[in-house]
């Protein structure tokens, strides 16, 4: 028996703060922790009218379209691509949507709102499944090909609203955005079952490891038989389906589509809420947890800002530090000097337990 | 010792037979394509709205070019960029964030070449963290200017979330200085940011084909990550560093260009203007997977992009969006071709 | 010839990496108006010395002395101004610039700070001329044959009269008038007194063109001889060692006996597959229960025959068949629903996924199989994981470890138990037992010949000629791109009779079945 084994509680802490999750939940303790501080009653949640309410509340609301859209973003990054289509995707799904209420004669009806639910998308299905199209058999880079849907597709977007903000009145749709359901913001569960789903269809299955292989090591994945091409376009497909959802969550409790402005850089705020999850920006390992935790972050750190006096404005500056700082932290140079010293220590350690284990 | 050959007579191939090996030779095909674009374009603009004046005038030339100048700058830039098989997804964020420092400054009574400089040297700032992050910290360039992307455009809400107009008399006199000859439909004007575009197109012209800094650039976007040149005792690094603060320098200047146009800096301004800027280099026949390219084919992508807004107006989708979805099929369709063409090569 | 002195004077070179240790106190001489050939299979040191000539690599021990003064180069271009230059197997020039640039740029002429076309090209044309290559200055270089390339890069070399000129595998692309058409200019140089340092493994030209060898192994110098002193077979000898040391001893040849007949079909029969540049058409057939093995140096082709019968690579020529029908395996797959299993010899870039769990390493391919959707599941995989990691002594036994964490040696174990888990019909291993202990080696040789007896068909790839000898009951010589003669294994096929097959030229008249 060696005495070098470390004791319980030492092993268990290490294993809790090398856990990817880690320091993510602890910075976000530490933004509710100081807001709560700096504004009393801000970690309160009350029951009004029969739902649950409070700043925190707000923010698990506020964090789900970028949630949605991180969903399929961080499925798309980890093949090593990227997706920066989203707003875009945003503004044609609620553009759709809205014009189909606007155009039909009983938009108060729910049936009518789940069509034009279904409408929105879809076709934000059909435009995912384009640039996995462009991205898969076409072989045009990822940055490229989502830049021009990013684009045309504004252009698209101000088409179908004609260059006017379309707003109707349909209560049905609207509980989309601005209703409750077992208490909590509709976004909320939306965006908690879309979680559910993303999950289960990424780890129940194995769609969510050849992902992964693909980012890791695309060669090599290749020769172990995983059909890229297929895996590939089916992440397009989802980030583009998800993004179509996100718009018209956002936009549900305005029922206003503002083609021009709706979903503007909303591809940042999804890029951030992955990177912060953990995930790497140059493809491989995912975690979906992880970005849920990032969402959160995200979203608290706007309410921190205004809780705290600073100017809104300078959030998105603080946004693109974010993001920046942790790029360089997990370029390929950084990660080998790390990774360099690790496998130093872990050959040591293997080593020290060689010696000790009884020859056979 | 080297032994003396006696030098070969000189050529005495006809000039017709060297134009047409030259046009004939692989590498310039992209560039064919796309001076037969304008050419195209062209005959189908006389052809509909020719009318008593005619459509191809020197005032079609000079609109092409006092509203486009920005537009020639940034693509500039992304030309020296993208042919090192990088891209800079920043430059439309930058050009928003010096039209804004250049609005701030001015009221602040700084005198205006000092003005325009840091406006300028921002420009070469961003691009230089880009540089950085890619030659040294090896991350993808659409990653690293993606980052500075946000980060300019971070810069630029924190200045000022509002348009700030521009009212300066010495910025005023730049803007409306000019030199015109001709009248009416022959008018021909040039005025100071169509200067700027073309100096700085000639000076970009000897930068990429007659220096070795412009062959070293050839050289990185052959695809070995700069290593055949690396081992021919070119300096990679620093080259690349030098190509994105010379996209980023680039976008300083267009952002004043910009700020000339439209006499104000908003925080909003240039969203999606790198792609414009992407959509001019890759019309003009550069390869986006990097490689090859030509300055004056960059100057035929910013003139086919110019004269798509003038067609589609005329045609009477004036509205914003058409441009948009225009230019996102035709970028689309170029780069498919582009795939088409280097995937037959390999 | 010895009387004059050496251009270049390497003495004790040693250059480690984390964990190994490149070159061991090398010694190396070069004289001008001598062509000297460095010999040495892959991983023997041979480009690492050239990389350390080159300013490439910084040397950790030796002194490197050009034209009689101490150097120690720090980057490529000190290494170029102090005369030295490569040309190297991928040709390594800009391909998207002309002729003209490439062979001049670092020395344009110029105008001002312009530079001068005109000259340049004309210039470029003499130093083409003067190497007797007739190309337009001005085509672009990736438009033209790899051969006239090269004879391009050679010119540059010239350009900035290079003392040295380091030619790396300069004739692996190259037909037969081509290598001549170089070997003509090499010898101009030659004449010239350029000293020529040739890499090579085509024992024919080596022996046409040097004048000297050096050869090395396992990073160590093995000696310096003479061309016309040193017969090919000790050449061979020399260069591929004697691997059983590693064994440590050995206590009688074991000499796996063919099965009495095979009446049925073969399992796998390839019939004409061949593919440019990389293999020369062959016919190739393994029956139920046979294991077949291919010996070869290293670049002779039997890595790309391997893959062309896994469909990682496609074939330009030949059909595959398996059970006696035809099939198309063109992606790994179509192999793996086939039953065909390939592991490949560079578990780095081809078989490593570092970032995932040891676990999901060994049941990917199963998985693959399964298809996207279908997950297999864990109590399957557990089980699998399970046996192998005990059946191959895994360690450490900790299926969610990283891959990456793991010593090279278990990372090739996992690999291999990723095929194995596929439970193939064909298994083709390429250098299976690369980087793996003494006693792993053996119970990997015998868990291999267990699945044989069991009816799997084996292809066993490796360049340990005892292993090779102890699994199989069928030997294929590879040799030069072309699939040679096939030997029936038995007690007088030895490994030097193995070395002998592989040295010996097609001028010494084809194989007589053993």
């Amino acid at each position: 028996m060696s005495t070098t084994t470390p004791s319980p509680a030492v092993d268990i802490a290490r294993r809790v703060t090398q856990h990817k999750l880690f320091w993510p939940v602890v910075a976000l303790l530490v933004l509710l922790v100081a807001a709560g501080v700096r504004s009393p009653g801000f970690l309160s949640v009350t029951v009004q009218d029969g739902h649950l309410f409070g700043q925190v509340i707000d923010i698990m609301r506020g964090a789900a379209t970028p949630l949605l859209l991180a969903l399929g973003m961080a499925l798309v990054i980890a093949t090593g691509g990227i997706d920066l289509s989203v707003g875009a995707v945003m503004a044609i799904s609620l553009a759709v949507s809205l014009e189909y209420l606007d155009a039909s004669s009983s938009a108060g009806e729910p049936a009518t709102a789940v069509v034009a639910v279904a409408l929105g998308v879809a076709v934000a299905l059909v435009l995912g499944l384009f640039n996995g199209f462009m991205v898969t058999v076409l072989g045009i880079q990822p940055f490229i090909a989502t830049m021009i849907l990013m684009v045309a597709g504004r252009g698209i977007a101000m088409l179908i609203t004609k260059g006017q903000i379309t707003t109707v009145t349909a209560p049905p749709f609207k509980h989309i955005g601005s209703g409750f359901f077992l208490g909590l913001p509709m976004p909320v569960i939306i965006a908690a079952v879309a979680f559910v789903v993303v999950v289960l269809v990424v780890r129940r299955t194995a769609l969510g490891m050849l992902l992964e292989s693909i980012g890791i090591n695309r060669e090599a994945s290749r020769l172990a038989g995983v059909q890229a091409r297929n895996v590939t376009w089916f992440a397009y497909a989802v980030s583009g389906l998800l993004a179509g959802l996100a718009g018209l969550v956002y936009g549900a409790p305005t029922m206003a589509a503002d083609a021009n402005n709706i979903g503007l850089m909303k591809e940042m705020d999804a890029i951030m809420c992955v990177v912060l999850g953990g995930t790497s920006l140059a493809g491989g390992k995912f975690y979906m947890g992880g970005t849920v935790v990032g969402a959160l972050i995200l979203t608290t750190i706007e309410r921190v800002v205004i809780i705290f006096h600073i100017p809104s404005q300078l959030t998105p500056l603080f946004k693109a530090v974010v993001i920046i700082a942790v790029c360089i932290a997990q370029s390929p140079v950084l990660l080998q000097k790390i990774n360099m010293s690790r496998l130093r220590r872990a050959s040591r350690r293997q080593a020290e337990i060689a010696n000790q284990e009884v020859p056979a | 010792m080297t032994t003396v050959t006696a030098p070969r007579t000189p050529s005495t191939t006809p000039t017709w037979k060297k134009v047409l090996r030259r046009a004939s030779d692989r590498r310039y095909m992209p560039v064919a394509g796309s001076v037969l674009t304008l050419v195209l374009m062209l005959v189908i603009g006389e052809m509909r709205y020719g009318g008593s004046n005619g459509f191809v005038t020197p005032r079609l030339l000079s609109n092409l070019l006092v509203d486009n100048s920005y537009l020639l700058v940034l693509a500039i830039g992304m030309t020296f960029v993208i042919i090192t098989g990088g891209i800079d997804l920043s430059v439309g964020a930058v050009v928003a964030l010096t039209g804004l420092v250049i609005a701030t400054l001015l009221p602040m009574g700084l005198p205006l070449p000092v003005v325009l400089l840091v406006a300028v040297l921002i420009g070469s700032v961003m691009g230089l963290i880009i540089g950085v992050m890619v030659q040294y910290f090896h991350i993808q360039p659409f990653i690293a200017s993606l980052g500075v992307m946000f980060l300019a455009r971070g810069l630029a809400n924190a200045v000022s979330v509002n348009s700030l107009g521009i009212d300066h008399p010495g910025f005023s006199a730049l803007v409306s200085w000019n030199i015109s000859v001709g009248e009416k439909s022959q008018q021909f004007k040039l005025n100071a940011a169509g200067l700027i575009a073309l100096v700085l197109l000639a000076v970009a012209f000897y930068l990429l084909h007659y220096s070795r800094f412009g062959r070293t650039v050839y050289g990185v976007g052959v695809g070995d990550g700069g290593n055949a040149i690396d081992l021919m005792g070119l300096r990679t690094g620093r080259t690349v560093l030098w190509v994105y603060v010379i996209s980023g320098t680039c976008a300083g200047i267009a952002g004043i260009l910009f700020a000339m146009y439209t006499k104000s800096g908003f925080n909003l301004t240039g969203i999606g203007m790198e792609l414009d800027a992407i959509a001019a280099v890759v019309i003009g026949g550069t390869i986006l997977t990097g490689g090859g390219g030509y300055i004056l084919g960059t100057a035929v992508g910013v003139a086919v992009y110019g004269l798509i807004q003038v067609l589609i107006s005329r045609e009477g989708l004036g509205e914003a969006w058409w441009t948009k979805i225009f230019i996102g099929v035709i970028l689309l369709a170029f780069v498919i071709l582009q795939r088409f063409l280097t995937a037959r090569r390999r | 010839m010895d009387q004059r002195e050496p251009v270049v004077e390497m003495t004790g070179i040693t250059i480690e990496f984390p964990g190994v240790k490149a070159l061991d106190g090398v010694d190396f001489r070069l004289y001008p108006g001598e062509v000297h050939a460095l010999m040495g299979e892959n991983g023997a040191g041979k480009s690492t010395l050239i990389k350390a000539l080159t300013g490439v690599y910084a040397i950790n021990g030796g002194r490197i002395v050009v034209d009689g003064v101490e150097r120690s180069f720090n980057n490529t271009s000190e290494a170029q101004e102090a005369g030295i230059s490569t040309v190297y197997q991928e040709v390594n020039l800009v391909g998207n610039l002309s002729v003209a640039e490439n062979v001049m740029l670092g020395h344009e002429p110029r105008v001002g700070p312009f530079i001068n076309w005109r000259a340049m090209r004309a210039k470029a044309r003499e130093y083409l001329d003067r190497l007797h290559v007739d190309v337009h200055p001005g085509t672009e270089l990736s438009s033209l044959s790899v051969a006239v390339q090269q004879l391009c890069a050679i010119a540059r070399a010239t350009v900035v009269d290079a003392k040295v000129l380091i030619l790396d595998e300069p004739t692996s692309s190259l037909q037969k008038n081509e290598v001549d058409e170089l070997f003509a200019v090499v010898r101009e140089l030659k004449e010239r007194g350029v000293a020529i340092l040739f890499v090579s493994h085509f024992l024919d030209q080596v022996y046409e063109i040097s004048d000297r060898m050096t050869v090395l192994r396992n990073g160590k110098l093995v000696g310096e001889y003479m061309t016309a002193e040193l017969p090919r077979l000790e050449l061979v000898s020399k260069m591929i060692g004697r691997a059983e040391d590693e064994l440590g001893s050995i206590e009688e040849r074991a000499h796996r006996v063919a099965a009495a007949t095979h009446d049925t079909a073969p399992r796998v029969q390839a019939l004409g597959l061949g593919k440019e540049g990389r293999i020369e058409p062959f016919d190739l057939s393994i029956y139920p229960g046979q294991i077949v093995g291919l010996v070869g140096l290293l670049g002779s082709g039997r890595t790309e025959a391997a893959r062309l019968l896994y469909g990682a690579d496609r074939p330009d020529h030949g059909e595959l068949r398996l059970d006696g029908e035809t099939v198309r395996l063109h992606t790994p797959n179509a192999a793996l629903r086939h039953d065909v299993a390939f592991s490949s010899e560079d578990r780095k870039r081809e078989g490593i996924i570092g970032d995932l769990t040891v676990r999901e390493n060994i049941a990917l391919a199963v998985q693959t199989v399964r298809g996207v959707w279908r997950r297999v599941p864990k109590k399957e995989v557990d089980e699998i994981v399970e046996r192998y990691m005990k059946a191959l002594n895994i360690y450490p036994n900790n299926p969610n470890m990283l891959m990456k964490n793991l010593s090279g040696g278990n990372q090739q174990k996992v690999l291999l138990a990723r095929w194995l888990a596929t439970a193939p019909e064909v298994l083709i291993l390429d250098e299976p037992t690369r980087g793996i202990d003494v006693g792993a080696k053996a119970e990997v040789q015998r868990l291999v010949i267990e699945l044989a007896d069991r009816g799997m068909s084996v292809l066993f790839i490796s360049s340990e000629f005892e292993e090779v000898l102890r699994v199989s009951e069928r030997v294929r010589i590879v040799r030069d791109h072309v699939m040679g003669d096939e030997l029936i294994n038995g007690p007088e096929v030895t490994p030097e009779v193995l070395i002998e097959r592989i040295a010996r030229t097609p001028a010494d008249g084809e194989g007589e079945a053993a």
